[in-house]
């Protein structure tokens, strides 16, 4: 098994780690954080598999995807840090309400 | 060489493991502290993956952004949330029950392990080698500019993306300044470590991100790289209580803040304009037009970022 | 002129303008309202432009940066983007002129570059033809979207977008898992280029289902669909407007588009999945609406139960089904701004949207609720209106494909649309027991909110014109290539 498909599936286990916190966990820090996780397990595959060019370098477009998603994950956790501040300055919790953690 | 390989299974094995268990121990961890901090050292490893997996400017971005600014907008977060709003944490360990979803935990794992195996039989089934576009973006490196091929992607062959990936990052500025911000963590007056280290290392900074900005042509860097430690600098400023001056909040700051985008919309209405496709750089031209574009990119995205760890609507004399 | 028309690139400058007017509205706080509304007019004309074109030359599209695919991005325009593209401009257009006499100075200028940037995010989400590119405009969207949810304050919006941010991240990375796969399986992200190469293999499947998860999800339909019915009837009116005509389609768009070019083979099972759900999306929904006590949240469940119709082109599979389940998307797009744009209006009268507390609305506000009553007769799909061509196409292709089944769906949908839609009229016509201050309405809301539910009557006796056009570039199996 080449370097490029193990981390690829350490990605994929990443990702189902990711999803199972978001869906499981109350607190809204965890879920960012699972998204968080998520987010990384699905960078891994994409620029992990572009490793499999034989023995040149690595294919750059998904290289260039990665840093793409990476600064669309920090804008989307800082605002979503922001919007869990305010949800926790309105109801005294960070939780979603009505016991549902979706 | 035998040796060689071993020695590389066993960096990955270890690496794979410890992300797995990096990343199970922080969304498990019931401090949320401890929490964040795992998640920190979870940004650090994938930047070893990243650097296993011949990618530098991955790594270097994840390093600056995912774990170090990430981890700092985190921790901020963290402090804003008192102790009551914590206290999930509390019931978490006592009463089950509020900590899950009514039904099982057992329903959404089952599911899970089965979407995992799915996937991970999908991933197996990928040929072993494949080139993907790596040959197309070696034939048209040298007309794109620069000579390190991430960087022509990203700046030049898919511009496009890059753009509208600023505008994301502008626009979750927008968003967090229109839920009105709350004041910033309460900042213990800075320490004398504190304080020397930011003189010290502010300089230092901006001299690094100068250096991956123009490095990010030929070698790893560029212009995110460079901008997340421009905002490195910014929110080591920040914390050790410096804020700008009142009368650069208003038009200068969101001036600065939209260069980075607004550049790179004004080159593009000029290709327009002058009857070429759209963010089609001219060819002798292309290797300016980087540069200027990538400077402007670096400028805005340290300014974004630091403005968004600062989380703080700028004030102005007629709004409250 | 012709040679213009033909020439301009309108599809770029339907994104570029847009983008302009945010940056331009951001940095000039004071000027927002004229800098806006020129912008949205500015974008109307360039969506009659690209409409010109597509009529006299069919299918655009323009390689960015000079680059062609698979190196680089490719925009594209067909007579389906084109319809998307109208009913944006059109409503948005309508909903920008409402906001101006919704919000207050103060909120006007941190609403304007955020609804822009939702607005330009939309156009190049529709102009897009790279998947990874379109993941990069979901996220624009969704960003866009949830913060402008959260403009009016107040704690029930702020659950309601934190609820919606997190499904709405969650759908975009299962969509960009989905793109991983594609891209290493056939070394493209481009949508022609792997319309040409997809084969079927394992990663395909797990791509078709991570993707259609993940849109499905943003999409909102059953039982995906927890966020929407809190989300649209917590934020602004306007806002409530353009995420149900809009946003909730943008994500179906693409999913349609996939489904179309890159998918096309062996799909059956999840084609009747798809089918299935929207029939439990329409029961659901509906009986949610009937239970509604707020006025609002009876608008938003009526988006779940519509959005139930469109998944059911899925199974049937033939143009006549695709084309009734777009002009759906079309009507339904004006007609439900519509009925929550009077839904706006009707809460700043009354200061509350409680049905059964609806005091004599018909007497006091007659435009609202005449506005409120045609957006009904197009959402119940009763002639003469977008509503009900579209509904009689999907009927007539169930029927003509055997599949009779989905025809009861769409009968047993328009029943529990009469019905609600019913029990608000009767409440509008009646005095309430407990009478309140009313306050006034300003009347260019009344009139938009006219307008809107006259075009979604007027798409009824029209409909030809648009669905000749939805064909331009062929984008649908069985019907000229492109």
């Amino acid at each position: 098994m080449s370097p490029a498909i193990f981390y690829a599936l350490v990605g994929v286990g990443l990702f189902c780690l990711g999803l199972y916190a978001l869906i499981v966990r109350a607190h809204l820090l965890r879920k960012i954080l699972a998204i968080n996780v998520m987010g990384s397990g699905a960078f891994l595959v994409l620029a992990a598999l572009a490793k499999r060019t034989a023995n040149a370098a690595p294919d750059p477009v998904p290289h260039a995807m990665v840093i793409t998603g990476i600064v669309v994950a920090v804008s989307a956790t800082a605002f979503a840090l922001m919007l869990m501040s305010k949800v926790a300055a309105e109801t005294g919790q960070a939780v979603l309400p009505d016991g549902r953690s979706e | 060489m035998e040796a060689l390989t071993l020695l590389q299974w066993i960096f990955d094995t270890l690496t794979g493991l410890g992300l797995w268990w990096l990343a199970w121990r922080a969304l498990a961890s019931p401090q949320l502290f401890r929490a964040v901090v795992l998640f920190v050292a979870f940004g650090l490893l994938m930047a070893l993956a990243w650097v296993r997996l011949d990618a530098p400017d991955i790594a270097l971005a994840e390093v600056a952004i995912g774990a170090g600014l990430t981890g700092a907008l985190l921790l901020a977060a963290l402090a804003r949330l008192t102790a009551a709003e914590k206290a999930q944490n509390v019931a978490d360990q006592s009463g089950k029950r509020k900590y899950t979803v009514r039904t099982s935990r057992w329903l959404p794992a089952a599911l899970l392990s089965v979407v995992a195996a799915g996937l991970a039989y999908s991933v197996l089934s990928f040929p072993p080698s494949s080139a993907g576009l790596s040959v197309e973006v070696a034939a048209n490196l040298d007309i794109s500019g620069v000579s390190n091929p991430v960087t022509a992607v990203l700046l030049n062959f898919r511009g496009y993306d890059t753009l509208l990936e600023m505008l994301v990052l502008l626009l979750a500025l927008l968003g967090v300044w229109s839920l009105g911000g709350l004041s910033p963590p309460r900042a213990a007056p800075a320490g004398l470590v504190l304080d020397t280290l930011t003189r010290v290392l502010t300089p230092v900074l901006i001299l690094v991100a100068a250096y991956l900005l123009w490095v990010g042509g030929h070698a790893p860097g560029g212009a995110f790289q460079a901008g997340s430690v421009l905002a490195a600098a910014g929110v080591l400023l920040l914390l050790a209580g410096w804020r700008p001056h009142p009368g650069m909040t208003q038009l200068p700051l969101r001036l600065v803040v939209v260069a980075g985008p607004g550049l790179f919309l004004v080159a593009a209405l000029f290709t327009i304009v002058m009857g070429r496709h759209l963010l089609e750089y001219p060819p002798e031209r292309a290797r300016i037009l980087i540069v200027i574009l990538e400077t402007a990119a670096a400028l805005s995205i340290g300014t974004t970022l630091a403005a968004l760890f600062l989380g703080e609507r700028p004030r102005d004399k007629e709004r409250p | 002129m012709g040679v213009a028309v033909a020439t301009v690139p309108w599809g770029v400058i339907l994104i570029i303008l847009p983008l302009l007017g945010a940056l331009a509205c951001f940095l000039w706080p004071t000027a927002v309202r004229s800098l806006g509304l020129v912008t949205m007019f500015a974008v109307v004309l360039s969506v009659a432009g690209l409409a010109a074109r597509l009529i006299t030359t069919g299918a655009y599209r323009h390689t960015v940066g000079g680059w062609g695919a698979p190196l680089g991005i490719e925009l594209f325009a067909d007579g389906l983007s084109l319809l998307m593209l109208a009913a944006t401009a059109v409503v948005g257009f309508a909903i920008s002129i409402y906001s101006t006499g919704y919000f207050q100075a103060r909120q006007l200028a941190r609403f304007w570059p955020l609804w822009l940037f939702l607005l330009a995010a939309l156009n190049a989400l529709f102009l897009s033809a790279d998947i990874f590119n379109l993941y990069v405009t979901l996220e624009l969207t969704g960003l866009a979207a949830v913060a402008l949810t959260t403009l009016s304050g107040g704690r029930d919006a702020l659950i309601a977008a934190m609820r919606y941010l997190l499904a709405t991240l969650l759908g975009s990375l299962s969509y960009l898992l989905g793109v991983a796969l594609i891209y290493h399986s056939f070394g493209s992200v481009d949508i022609a280029i792997l319309a040409q190469r997809v084969a079927s293999s394992p990663a395909v499947w797990s791509a078709l289902a991570l993707m259609s998860a993940g849109l499905a999800l943003k999409t909102a339909l059953f039982p995906l669909h927890f966020w929407l019915p809190p989300a649209h009837a917590s934020a602004p009116a306007p806002v409530s407007a353009v995420l149900s005509a809009l946003v909730v389609k943008a994500s179906f768009y693409i999913l349609l588009r996939l489904w179309i070019e890159v998918f096309p083979t062996g799909r059956g099972a999840l084609a009747e999945l798809f089918g299935l759900l929207g029939v439990a999306a329409i029961l659901w929904g509906g009986l949610q609406a009937l239970r509604a006590t707020r006025l609002k949240l009876l608008i938003a469940n009526s988006t779940v139960m519509q959005v139930g119709y469109l998944f059911l082109a899925f199974p049937l599979a033939v143009p006549t089904a695709w084309r009734g389940a777009l002009y759906l998307l079309l009507s339904h797009a004006f007609a439900k701004a519509a009925m929550f744009l009077a839904a706006g209006n009707i809460i700043r009268f009354a200061g509350h949207d409680r049905i059964a507390d609806l005091d004599r609305i018909a007497q006091r506000l007659p435009l609202t609720l005449a506005a409120f009553a045609l957006a009904g007769v197009s959402i119940m799909g009763l002639p003469p209106s977008g509503g009900f061509v579209a509904k009689w196409l999907m009927v007539a292709a169930s029927l003509n494909s055997g599949q009779w089944w989905w025809a009861l769906a769409l009968i047993l949908g328009s029943l529990l649309a009469a019905a609600y839609v019913f029990k608000v009229i009767g409440h509008a016509f009646t005095q309430a027991e407990v009478l309140h201050a009313s306050k006034r309405v300003p009347a260019v809301m009344e009139w938009t909110a006219l307008a809107l539910a006259s075009a979604a009557i007027l798409l009824g006796l029209i409909a030809l014109w648009p669905l000749t056009w939805m064909e331009i570039g062929g984008p649908f199996p069985g019907i000229s290539a492109r």
